[in-house]
């Protein structure tokens, strides 16, 4: 519930991907949590959802699309249960990955930019945004995030894509909109 | 996707279409009698030797058990339960109904897109937005569309069980009587069907009428079938799967060459 008079926090988003996301997410966290006690992180993957999506040799793997509708699946659960009732408490959120990570990805991977975008119309803007430039694979396969998932579901299954091309493409596109003024890189 | 691409997919369309299977969909609210119909179709279409395989709603075994749990904690928003649903019929279209039309198999589908447009829009979603979030769409040959009020709908799931909580819309209706919430939604889900029914064309099935009358005039129907070339009205949707299938993509190109 939100508290009576408490001003809206605020949503700060972190896109990118690797060890440097959490990083990141971290930083943010540390500093926001000087102004008010009680920020946090929201991150990828809260709702389980991916944890679940066992792998089954004999069921053929997600597609591109459906990998996008699965995070689009897993950040509706957590604007529902960690963003919206934090930020109406007053409360500041990091969501680390936020929009422009699954965004990225799927059009990377060669789907429609106007289908994506549409897909994504139902995440409120956040106040601010950042990109963490993802510096690769990351070793321990425990700690596997949204990037590595989403690039190894394209390279085993029957899509034909260039798993090195897509992170080049990916890149591109949260570099893009670095210089479009729409996020920010994160030092 | 280069012209160059699309000028193969077209090819390979055009190669198939005349063996491809049909897709059948069977569309209605609950107790509407459509699963009885869609068996007695199925077993139909068998006795006339047509190849034909059945995709029922909400059944990908890669997400079905993620909507199982969800559905058992009642923790799903209409966002995420239009997500969930979305991602299991993409992942049924690429992998199971798609291959099979394009290899001669008929598909009888027990509940299609339509079902998710009316009770994503009865949870208040925008009818646009969910015409994206299921695009691109794979439309069926005919859609099929079983016609009850919402108290006979209500009366015969009452005559069985208790409605289930998002089966009643008790995450939008905020009722505790389950039956009360029941009818709440479903006459706001059929206001939905009846519009899409307009809109798409749908063959619209008294099915208030005994089991034999509504299963000879779906026969009749199919057997008018008109079939339509994919290539007039859903090769965009087939251009995007192959584009992204390794398998096809080797098909078209040794067609090809």
């Amino acid at each position: 519930m939100a508290a009576r008079g408490a001003a809206r926090g605020q949503l700060i988003a972190v896109d990118g991907g690797g060890a440097g996301l959490i990083a990141a997410a971290r930083t943010l966290t540390t500093a926001l949590r000087k102004e008010r006690e009680g920020s946090g992180v929201s991150a990828w993957d809260s709702s389980g959802i991916f944890t679940e999506l066992t792998a089954v040799e004999e069921i053929p793997g997600p597609s591109a699309r459906t990998l996008t509708l699965l995070y689009a699946a897993d950040l509706a659960f957590r604007l529902r249960w960690q963003i919206r009732p934090a930020l109406d408490a007053g409360l500041s959120v990091v969501a680390a990955p936020y929009v422009e990570t699954a965004k990225a990805l799927a059009i990377g991977a060669g789907l429609p930019r106007k289908w994506v975008q549409e897909v994504f119309r139902f995440a409120p803007k956040p106040d601010s945004c950042y990109h963490v430039v993802n510096r690769g694979p990351r070793g321990n396969a425990a700690k596997v995030d949204y990037v590595d998932c989403f690039v190894n579901a394209m390279a085993s299954g029957d899509q034909a894509i260039d798993a090195g091309q897509l992170r080049k493409q990916s890149v591109a596109y949260l570099t893009a909109l670095e210089k479009n003024g729409r996020c920010r890189r994160f030092k | 996707m280069g012209e160059r691409d699309l000028q193969r997919w077209r090819e390979l369309l055009k190669r198939r279409e005349a063996s491809r299977g049909l897709l059948v969909a069977f569309e209605g609210p609950d107790g509407s009698g459509k699963t009885t119909q869609r068996k007695l179709f199925k077993q139909w279409l068998k006795s006339e030797g047509v190849p034909v395989t059945t995709t029922k709603w909400n059944s990908s075994p890669l997400i079905k058990p993620l909507v199982k749990v969800r559905k058992q904690v009642r923790a799903l928003s209409p966002e995420e339960f239009c997500f969930l649903h979305a991602a299991d019929f993409r992942h049924r279209i690429e992998t199971e109904v798609l291959p099979a039309l394009l290899q001669g198999t008929s598909v009888v589908a027990d509940r299609y897109l339509f079902t998710a447009l009316a009770r994503d829009a009865a949870r208040g979603l925008p009818f646009d937005w969910l015409l994206n979030v299921y695009s691109p769409i794979l439309w069926p040959d005919v859609v099929f569309y079983f016609a009850v009020s919402p108290d006979t709908s209500g009366m015969r799931i009452a005559a069985t069980r208790e409605p289930k909580y998002y089966e009643a819309g008790q995450d939008i209706t905020g009722l505790d009587d389950a039956h009360a919430s029941y009818k709440q939604f479903i006459t706001r889900v059929i206001r939905e069907y009846q519009g899409l029914a307009l809109v798409f064309r749908f063959v619209t099935i008294d099915a208030e009428r005994s089991i034999n009358e509504q299963h000879r005039e779906i026969r009749e129907h199919y057997q008018q079938l008109q079939r339509r070339p994919w290539l007039d009205w859903n090769v965009e949707t087939i251009a995007d799967w192959l584009a992204h299938s390794a398998t096809w993509r080797l098909e078209a190109r040794r067609g090809v060459s």
